[in-house]
């Protein structure tokens, strides 16, 4: 049970800091970003064709899968959120916009194979492949019967570190102030001399910066990087988390995140290994009939 | 922060296959394949779960009709083959397969890569009487009964690919000789034919070969972390994990297995015979054994021949898959050059082809190559085992009864 809990936490680590970008759009924006999850395995495929096809060193690697990443979050902005928002577009047009941009970012990396457009990319295609073990330190230690691996611990204090700056960033500095105040009202924002797109800009890259960094995380922990890691394996459970957490709230995904960890695991080993998806989303339901506004949610109130 | 009520989104996409309509087959001059085309189809996974295998079939197709048109194609006529992507989606599977059937109006198919997609795509190409080899398949109820439940045989539908049916029990029994297991457990996903149908067989051979099946877990593809499931498996300590998977998927569950301190043996089906797997599980591989339709060490000329024009063309060993492709448009190539095509009736032509399948007896990559009168593959089952480096070795050979 110690190893499935282990199991738990560092799956729910990487849920929650994925869903931690994902809330914090949707918190200033009102838009769910279903570009974040293509960012996530953008970066992750960037760290690995820089590390394996460049020769690059690891870390130098991860530095600038981040900041590709990072830069994601201004093509976001520029490319699939400002133009519709100059238009006052509802919402669901930049829902479909994001899913457009996330497509392209798919298909640009499963086309690469060597001798393409792409090949400076990333070579493998659909295939998924493995940071080969040799290029990142890994220790492994069996303690009381536990397998304890470097690379997934340090998932564990990387993730609370960040989440927790990010926590004291939006409370307590100005740009944080001023995030809200855009989050409140952008209008009021304006008037009280907010740089409101700067404010957007700004979200956009510290949303897919960490959602990067999850997917470099999550590729690397889990020997699995792959054009579809994002969409197939965080896209809807970063969804869920974040309505587990409350819309919007940051403490919420982060809870959020272990939470949903905890029950898909709970779920393998209390009720049988074909149910798992069943019960988180099950779970998910429940919270949504129970507690509509999620964990950390304010009550919902319809605006007039 | 300011909250809206939620709004859920269902976005439905509906993609329509369209059909043009081609030229057929040419004019009739008699009976003579000068100058004619012979248009085959190949419906592959070259992205999606299948990606894995797909553009390796591709890749072996791609050299045969070189092979063949470069020297002088069939009887004089030059094959063209159209590759086409299905994502791995079986809907859009047959929806390719009938635009190719339909639109293209090709001769023949090959594919599809997935036996996940070839229950749409082969009754599909049965219903409109066009030849279809599978190359990849390994799923059960692909031949003959290709409309399973409804047991007809199919007479359209041929595979040059090893079933799991005969691959799984094999590698299982030549194991069990060599070590006596006694205890297993078995991964499977659940969520795909190919490996629910190996995990089956799994199942039934177990038994016979005195290992008792500990546990079976069953797990989704798009699963973000198989480390549960392992730890499940290798807290029970047993003698052999059975893995029916595809994709990178068995590669994950050897190396979480291993670094989980677990040393046993892994057994499995046709998802761990391709470089990808056995190069991404690297030294946690080591020793996992499969029954394979091809080896690459292979030394008959067929083999050798095939090896050494597939590295000069693209630079790395081919696998079993691009063998597989290879001989797939061998075995059609021979069946055309026999089949008095006239390239002006269709349909005639299409019928003519499948009779010639039937009698194909040829030398490929796979080895002497024959039908069953079920239209399945008559092979040598190579008993294969990674080296933990990338590649495999072989342990055994296992002859045809």
């Amino acid at each position: 049970m110690g190893q499935q809990i282990l199991n738990a936490i560092f799956i729910g680590s990487i849920y929650a800091l994925f869903a931690v970008g994902y809330t914090l759009v949707f918190g200033v924006l009102d838009i769910l970003n279903l570009a974040h999850s293509a960012v996530f395995m953008l970066a992750a495929a960037v760290t690995y064709t820089l590390v394996v096809n460049h020769g690059q060193s690891f870390w130098l690697a991860c530095a600038l899968g981040i900041v590709v990443a990072a830069l994601m979050g201004l093509v976001i902005e520029y490319v699939c959120l400002r133009p519709l928002r100059r238009r006052q577009a509802p919402p669901i047009a930049a829902l479909i916009s994001t899913i457009g941009l996330a497509l392209i970012i798919v298909a640009a990396i499963e086309q690469g194979r060597p001798g393409t457009l792409f090949a400076w990319l990333w070579v493998d295609g659909a295939n998924p492949v493995t940071m080969p073990p040799s290029t990142f330190p890994n220790p492994t230690w069996h303690v009381a019967g536990l397998t304890l691996e470097g690379s997934k611990l340090a998932i564990i204090p990387i993730s609370i570190a960040l989440m927790l700056l990010l926590g004291y960033v939006m409370r307590f500095t100005q740009v944080g102030r001023g995030l809200r105040a855009v989050a409140e009202n952008p209008r009021a924002a304006r008037l009280m001399g907010i740089d409101v797109d700067r404010m957007i800009s700004l979200t956009l890259i510290i949303s897919s910066a960490l959602g990067g960094l999850a997917g470099i995380l999550f590729g690397v922990a889990l020997g699995d990087i792959s054009p579809y890691i994002g969409r197939d394996s965080v896209e809807v459970r970063g969804l869920a988390v974040i309505v587990l957490g409350g819309m919007g709230s940051i403490p919420g995904a982060v809870l959020g995140g272990y939470l949903l960890g905890l029950i898909e695991v709970l779920a393998v080993v209390l009720l049988g290994s074909n149910v798992r998806a069943g019960v988180a989303f099950a779970a998910l339901f429940l919270m949504l009939v129970l507690r509509p506004q999620g964990l950390f949610g304010a009550q919902l109130r319809e605006k007039v | 922060m300011r909250r809206v009520s939620l709004v859920f989104v269902l976005v439905a996409a509906v993609i329509a296959g369209a059909c043009g309509s081609a030229g057929g087959g040419g004019t009739t001059t008699g009976n003579s394949y000068s100058g004619k085309t012979i248009k085959l189809g190949a419906v592959l996974s070259i992205t999606g779960a299948g990606g894995v295998y797909g553009p390796q079939s591709r890749d072996g197709m791609m050299l045969a009709v070189t092979e063949i048109n470069k020297s002088g194609g069939v009887n004089g006529a030059q094959i063209a083959l159209t590759v086409k992507d299905d994502a791995s989606d079986k809907a859009q599977s047959a929806q390719v397969a009938q635009t190719m059937i339909q639109g293209d109006q090709d001769m023949a198919l090959l594919g599809p890569t997935l036996s996940n997609s070839a229950v749409a795509v082969h009754p599909l190409a049965e219903s409109l009487k066009t030849p279809i080899l599978a190359v990849s398949t390994t799923g059960i109820n692909i031949v003959p009964n290709c409309n399973f439940p409804n047991a007809t045989p199919c007479r359209y539908v041929f595979r040059d690919s090893l079933g799991e049916q005969t691959a799984i029990p094999d590698n299982i029994q030549s194991y069990a000789a060599d070590a006596h297991p006694t205890t297993g457990v078995l991964l499977v996903a659940q969520d795909d034919k190919f490996s629910s149908d190996g995990g089956k067989i799994v199942q039934d051979t177990v038994a016979a070969n005195s290992i008792n099946l500990l546990k079976t877990i069953k797990f989704n593809k798009a699963e973000p972390d198989l480390s549960p499931y392992v730890t499940q498996a290798v807290q029970l300590h047993p003698d052999v994990i059975f893995i029916t998977s595809l994709g990178g998927i068995p590669a994950k569950i050897m190396t979480e297995a291993r670094k989980q301190g677990w040393q046993g043996q892994f057994l499995g089906g046709n998802g761990f015979n391709t470089a990808t797997v056995s190069k991404n599980a690297g030294a946690a591989g080591l020793g996992a054994r499969s029954g394979s339709a091809w080896y690459l060490g292979n030394s008959f000329p067929s083999n050798a021949d095939f090896v050494t024009s597939f590295k000069a063309a693209y630079g790395h060993d081919p696998d079993q898959f691009a063998a597989q492709g290879y001989a797939g448009i061998k075995i059609i190539a021979d069946a055309a050059k026999r089949a008095n095509l006239t390239f002006t009736d269709l349909a005639g032509d299409r019928d003519k082809l499948r009779s010639a399948m039937e009698s194909v007896n040829i030398q490929t990559p796979l080895g002497p190559f024959q039908f069953t009168s079920q239209h399945d593959v008559k092979q040598t089952v190579w008993i294969i085992k990674m080296d933990g480096q990338g590649g495999f070795t072989l342990v055994h050979e296992i002859k045809p009864s």
